[in-house]
């Protein structure tokens, strides 16, 4: 009765979002193992697994959700609660195997009262889950507000515990690839998962309920479906899954602290979208959750190897992949609600009026567009980070290389009367200058390859050191800090010899870690010290 | 009045009153096992009503209901299921994003060692639907199919659930080809062969003559009878829909015959060939400055299609259009009221009011769009705007500063009215503007709108009543199944134009053509 | 006609929606008054008017600001998750522009001391506020793009630049920290006329604000917009640029509020800007009483008590000395306690109201 053509039409959508993703998937694979050799390594890919392990757990209650037609933005907040609570009982010396099951039913609790909430008093689940990770992350600084170790054996185990490859590691040498307990166990939450959504009536009840604007849910009512009673249980998978995440993560980190977590509702739900599972809900496949963890996991080290580029790419490049995975969605959505209308208004089942289906094809086009231009800006970027190793955050990979700085010299003119001995090291041309001050007015300055020499007044440098000194150089308030700097930036060391004391306080500016004053006294010593002639 | 044995439902004396209106009247219905009944009525006569009492959606006033002999109160939709009755809306109420199979059997799926076993599912389904004839693929997903095929599985769903002996298909046509209606119909004959009894609410008359037995006529509230299907002409099915529901007033017909006078030559607005696949047919119409063209037709006749075709919201496949001469370009809201057209759209609560929104603010808004963002009317405006139109249409609300959704939904019409009136329109498209309003407004809007024709204004009425096309309109144009049929000019009478909307051979409309006057 | 009509007037101001953020206000400051002495206390010092009174208003310009902005778009019926990141990208921009020796521009002479001088700005200081609030509402109209032309939910087209946002803040600014010593630049967070200058910031936005939408059309439409997409479409309103407009000015609070935030930290921190602050934003218009998923009908003052209410709670936890750390667990309780008054109090003030119009309407 139908033509197959439509059939092979709607297989295709049906699997496209998933098999969008494990396509993306494999193509960065490759491309990471073709571009960094480090990624040869089969551990390489095994790490992504074990790097995320929490992030799968949480994937597969949040897919749950989404597909339901609701969305839970407490899980970040359940998460860092439990790391708090689990840490806080454990250190009172509470046995590990009753804290576990304890946090799972605390999961299990937030999610009901949630999903009461959504239910019966029809909040918005935005706001109920909203105000629920608020509850959660407020709650953690009640019970503490720092951070708790975990020393409990059993959680050192846990995440020390390297389970072997069959087949790609030796047993005897326990050298090779490997995979975590933890990532066994999220592996297990995935098979549940997909086992209650494709084989019980609450996991189709949840399919049943979502997408179609609100429309499905009311459809599912009307056809004797226990969505009320669905809905609530929902929510309380997530929160178990929030909690055992939690677990999973105090053990990965030995530690509960109230900001743990903190943004990890924003990465789960980028997975779920980008994994396939449109926001609207009603359909999509856990499965496909994973590969969006694993996805953001690789743009992650994709980033890490390449090393050119800042770590802030990885949130662009996975809200750009949002943005062409959610086009995608709403395309097929809205081709879908085409070919629907083109049916009722009585146009062939087949075809659209001409002018729509021109309309289709384009938007067909602009969607390769896009994920072609977010491939062609990763790839972009990779290219000329590799070119010109312009200002990226590791000075390393400046134009010129950094010389190294001699304190050790500062020492000997310090020893040898000098009351300041000033050196600045780096800038765009990377330069190492060191400027030493003499009681008698006598400045001498020496940048590696020229000698200055300036005779101040005597004066001239007592006042210079008591401003110094006013600044409050000898007290705590003045101290060492250093950072990366900048391509353009300097690292300062300057020692001051006054009054019986002294003391040596290293700075690098560009930054907000030095204490203010420093930038005082180098603007001062700057206008007594000689400048160096231009090279010739 | 008593049922006879072949009655597996009856209605009696069932009274159904809503705020402000009173939608069923004492009616007494009947439906027969294994046959197909037919429900007709324009809108606003009380089938909607009537099917949601008998579906549990609604409980009636006073009045029983009888299943097969014995009384039963229907307290909800799940109960009315489980007496056995089954209905299937037009918006087919399953889920487009899950498969066939999984439609039919959700939340009675096989099972095996608890878990749900998808290949005896595929199998059962596929069982059910080959029972209704239907040979189809039920591992797709449901939207992957057209609406009739949805609608079936609709039907066998809903016969499966409950072993229904009720079936109740409300407009399950109006998104159907000609191909698929067939193919509904094969399945209704069937499922009558095997004693099920059919309620089948369609404005389509022509399928009310090619299936059903019998056919029961609803007009404002009241059963006005209930015939067998081969014995009912269509001209008579007609006049029983749309009979008599004015009384005739002098001043209504003088004002007309006055106004008529002042009709303009030269035309305001002309539609050459202009028509929206899968809406209206193409069709020609030409209107002029002082003249009001009413627009006769069934329901479903296209009368809102062609309305907003006119204004501009849909983009029409075929055809053209020139207001005072200039070719429309775009077609656009905006541009229509920019070009002076207006349009009270007929769906007074999606697409007329802005329920939250006060009188005054419901009044001004054309207006003020048209002025757009920055040219903004000061409050001691908008007040003498709004206070100008209350009193002219007499909208009775304590002040202008009553949220609209607090209002009657006569007055509520009042106020879109008044929204376009205060733009100034050349032209103002009238889309069942008097439903549900009393008769003494009805009165007062029919006779604004001759009034806005003296003062040189084009008016499109459009109405289901018949009686107050005929006494507003200069010109008459007839619809029939989305196309337009004839017009009518001069000295119009009501038969003729029930001849033409009900399609008869003998098209009384050349005739009256040929004598129509200027 | 006129008595009936101001009759109404009060009688709207009786059940309105305001009810709630000035109980509410109310409620909070009463209770400061009696547990917490030296609660209003007011000093002058230095010109300067201290206080908790002040602290309340000064912390609550941040939510002002972006709740501002976040009412319109509410009103249309949307959601703007962004407003934290582009408060961070348009504090990027502007840190950039006073230094940009991050994006290897070099500079003349001798750098630190020519940054350290409090009077050195790359760009003029205008020029820099004017380029960090064109970017802001370059955002924003990204967003309004994604809603009103591509037809985007809301909450899924704002989340990406939510997401993306932070990144590129963070690539302007090489995720460095920048120290900001221009002292023009820092008036804006930190300058006092007695009371501090932001205030007169939130001040003029909130005329600016009042006038744009209820001295013009704007407003009108945008809660038509809100309340009936389809009604409004047909009545000719433009309903794609509306909702391009409230997006483009909720980005442009976003990035007043970035440049308040970012001046009075003196530092570019594009990771702690404006992080969270778009729940409390979208928490300070819901109590002010906009509907938050519908919209329609909008209050800009609601949303500005909105904010104090949230920072009132806020301040007097400090007062009376519970740790910092629960205070998003006050928030939540908040919140909860919000949700539950208005689906109850929607559900009564129909009651309310329809008995009301019944007695008015026999008394007529």
């Amino acid at each position: 009765m139908m033509k197959s053509a439509t059939l092979r039409r709607a297989n295709v959508r049906k699997f496209l979002p998933l098999g969008a993703t494990v396509s993306l998937f494999i193509l960065a694979f490759l491309a990471g193992v073709v571009a960094f050799t480090a990624m040869r390594d089969g551990q390489s890919f095994f790490n992504l697994f074990t790097t995320t392990p929490f992030l799968l757990i949480l994937v597969v209650g949040e897919g749950l959700v989404i597909i339901s037609g609701g969305i839970d933005l407490s899980v970040g907040g359940v998460v860092a609660l439990t790391t708090v609570a689990s840490a806080a009982l454990l250190t009172d010396g509470w046995d590990p195997w009753l804290v576990i099951p304890l946090m799972l039913v605390m999961g299990l609790l937030f999610g009901a009262v949630m999903g009461l909430f959504i239910t019966y008093l029809k909040v918005q689940p935005f706001i109920a889950t909203l105000a629920g990770m608020w509850l959660a992350r407020g709650l953690c600084y009640v019970i503490s507000d720092s951070e708790i170790r975990i020393y409990d054996p059993l959680y050192k185990l846990l995440a020390g515990t390297r389970i072997l490859i069959p087949g790609l590691a030796d047993p005897a040498t326990k050298k090779g690839d490997y995979i975590t307990v933890l990532v066994v166990v999220a592996i297990l939450v995935l098979a549940v998962g997909t086992f209650l959504a494709h084989y019980t009536q609450f996991g189709r009840t949840i399919y049943a309920m979502g997408g179609n604007n609100g429309a499905n849910e009311q459809s599912a009512r009307l056809m004797g479906l226990h969505v009320d009673r669905t809905k609530v249980q929902v929510y309380m998978i997530s929160g178990f899954c929030s909690a055992l995440a939690g677990i999973a993560y105090s053990i990965y980190v030995g530690s509960g602290h109230g900001t743990h977590a903190t943004g990890m509702e924003l990465t789960v739900i980028a997975a779920v979208v980008i994994g396939g599972m449109p926001l609207t809900g009603g359909e999509g496949y856990l499965v496909g959750g994973l590969f969006g963890v694993l996805i953001t996991a690789l743009i992650q080290s994709l980033i890490q190897f390449n090393g050119q580029l800042s770590s802030w790419w990885t949130s662009i490049v996975i809200g750009a992949l949002m943005l062409v995975f959610i086009g995608v969605q709403s395309l097929l959505s809205t081709m879908n609600a085409r070919q629907l209308t083109a049916r009722r208004l009585g146009t062939t089942a087949s075809g659209s009026p001409a002018s729509g289906k021109r309309r289709a094809i384009l938007r067909d086009r602009r969607f390769l567009i896009g994920a072609a231009v977010v491939v062609a800006v990763f790839v972009a970027a990779q290219a000329i980070g590799m070119q010109s190793g312009t200002n990226g955050p590791n000075g390393a990979s400046a134009s010129c290389q950094l010389k190294p700085n001699r304190q050790d010299r500062a020492a000997e003119l310090m020893k040898g009367g000098a009351v300041i001995a000033y050196e600045r090291n780096g800038g765009a041309g990377c330069v190492d200058e060191l400027y030493a001050i003499y009681p008698d007015g006598r400045i001498v300055a020496d940048n590696g390859t020229q000698t200055v020499e300036k005779k101040a007044s005597p004066p001239e440098v007592d006042a210079m050191l008591a401003s110094i000194n006013d600044l409050g150089w000898f007290t705590d308030n003045m101290y060492s800090t250093s950072h990366t700097p900048c391509a353009q930036c300097f690292s300062y060391f300057t020692s001051v010899s006054y009054k019986g004391q002294e003391k040596t306080i290293q700075a690098v500016d560009g930054g907000t870690d030095a204490p203010a004053k420093y930038w005082l006294m180098t603007g001062k010593l700057s206008t007594l010290v000689p400048a160096f002639p231009a090279p010739q | 009045m008593t049922g006879s044995e072949t009655d597996i439902v009856v209605m009696d004396s069932i009274d159904k009153s809503f705020p402000g209106v009173h939608a069923l009247d004492r009616v007494n219905f009947r439906l027969a096992h294994g046959e197909i009944h037919a429900l007709v009525g324009e809108n606003g006569a009380g089938k909607s009503t009537l099917v949601r009492i008998l579906t549990g959606a609604e409980r009636q006033d006073s009045g029983t209901i009888s299943l097969d002999g014995v009384e039963v109160v229907i307290k909800s939709p799940p109960h009315a299921q489980a007496l056995g009755i089954s209905t299937v809306y037009q918006e087919v109420n399953l889920c487009p994003n899950l498969t066939v199979a999984e439609n039919l059997l959700i939340g009675r799926q096989p099972r095996k060692w608890g878990r749900i076993d998808w290949k005896a599912m595929n199998r059962q389904a596929s069982e059910m639907l080959r029972g209704l004839d239907i040979e189809i693929d039920v591992t797709q997903r449901l939207d992957s199919y057209s609406i009739a095929i949805q609608q079936m599985t609709a039907i066998a769903r809903a016969l499966v659930i409950s072993s229904a002996r009720i079936l109740v298909l409300d407009e399950p046509t109006s998104s159907l080809t000609a191909h698929e209606t067939e193919q509904l119909f094969r399945v209704m004959r069937k499922l009558k062969g095997e004693g099920i009894a059919i309620l089948f609410i369609t404005h389509f008359l022509d399928q009310v003559y090619e299936v059903s037995d019998r056919v029961s006529v609803l007009r404002n509230g009241t059963l006005v009878g209930m015939y067998e299907t081969a014995n009912l002409s269509r001209l008579a099915l007609i006049t029983l829909m749309l009979g008599r529901s004015l009384t005739e007033t002098e001043d209504i017909a003088r004002q007309k015959i006055e106004s008529g006078r002042h009709i303009g030559t030269d035309a305001l607005l002309e539609a050459e060939g202009i028509g929206l696949v899968g809406s209206i047919a193409p069709f020609d119409l030409v209107l002029h400055a002082g003249e009001v063209v009413g627009v006769a037709g069934l329901l479903g006749s296209g009368r809102t299609e062609m309305a907003q075709l006119l204004f501009g919201i849909d983009q029409p496949t075929s055809g053209s259009m020139t207001i005072d001469g200039k070719t429309v370009k775009k077609y656009s809201p905006i541009g229509s009221i920019e070009r002076g057209v207006a349009l009270c759209p007929e769906d007074r609560k999606a697409e007329g009011i802005v329920a939250d929104l006060t009188v005054r603010e419901n009044i001004i808004m054309a207006m003020q769009a048209r002025r757009g963002w920055f040219r903004h009317l000061s409050m001691s405006e908008q007040y003498e705007i709004a206070d100008k139109y209350i009193k002219l249409l007499n909208i009775a609300t304590p002040s202008a500063d009553q949220p609209i959704r607090n209002l009657s939904g006569g007055n509520q019409q009042k106020v879109i009215l008044a929204r376009w009136l205060a733009t100034n329109p050349r032209l103002l498209i009238l889309d069942e503007p008097t439903r549900g309003i009393d008769v003494g407004t009805k009165a007062d809007i029919q006779k604004l709108v001759l009034a806005l024709a003296e003062d040189g204004k084009s008016c499109v009425f459009i109405s289901s009543e018949l009686e107050e096309v005929l006494r507003t309109s200069h010109r008459i144009v007839v619809l029939r199944d989305r196309a337009k049929v004839t017009e009518f000019a001069g000295d119009i009478d009501e038969h003729s134009i029930m001849q033409a909307m009900a399609g008869s051979e003998a098209e009384a409309g050349s005739e009256a053509m040929a004598g129509s006057g200027a | 006609m006129s008595a009936a009509r101001s009759a109404s007037r009060l009688d709207r101001m009786r059940g309105s929606r305001l009810f709630v953020p000035i109980f509410a206000l109310a409620a909070i400051l009463l209770l400061d008054l009696v547990f917490v002495p030296g609660f209003f206390k007011l000093e002058m010092k230095d010109g300067h008017l201290y206080g908790s009174l002040v602290d309340i208003l000064r912390n609550s310009v941040p939510t002002v600001v972006l709740a501002l902005g976040m009412t319109l778009v509410i009103a249309t019926g949307g959601v703007d998750l962004s407003v934290g990141a582009v408060m961070a990208i348009a504090a990027s921009v502007a840190c950039i522009l006073i230094d940009p020796r991050i994006v290897g521009v070099n500079l003349q002479g001798n750098i630190t001391a020519v940054v350290g001088d409090p009077t050195y700005s790359f760009m003029p200081i205008p020029v820099v506020i004017l380029v960090s609030l064109l970017a802001a509402i370059v955002c924003g109209l990204w967003n309004g793009l994604l809603v009103a032309f591509f037809r985007i939910q809301p909450m899924v087209a704002t989340l990406i630049l939510m997401i993306a946002g932070r990144g590129i803040a963070q690539l302007l600014t090489n995720s460095t920290k920048i120290i900001i010593f221009n002292d023009a630049f820092a008036y804006i967070g930190n300058g006092f006329i007695v009371l501090p200058f932001s205030l007169a910031i939130v001040a003029a936005l909130f005329a600016g604000a009042w006038l744009l939408t209820r001295r013009t059309a704007i407003g009108l439409f945008v809660e038509s917009v809100g309340i009936s997409f389809r009604a409004s479409l047909y009545t000719g309103i433009n309903e794609k640029l509306i909702k391009l407009f409230v997006y483009a000015f909720c980005g442009f609070c976003a990035g007043i509020a970035g440049l308040i935030a970012v001046s009075s930290i003196r530092t570019s921190d594009a990771n702690q800007i404006g992080l969270y602050t778009e729940l409390d934003a979208i928490l300070a218009v819901v109590i002010g009483g906009t509907v938050l998923g519908s919209g329609g009908r909008f209050s800009l003052l609601g949303s500005v008590l909105g904010a104090l209410v949230i920072q009132a709670t806020q301040t007097s936890m400090y007062a009376i000395g519970v740790p910092a750390s629960a205070i998003t667990a006050v928030k939540a309780v908040m919140v909860i306690v919000v949700i539950v008054l208005y689906s109850r109090q929607v559900q009564d003030a129909g009651v309310i109201i329809s008995t009301r119009l019944g007695r008015r309407q026999t008394a007529a």
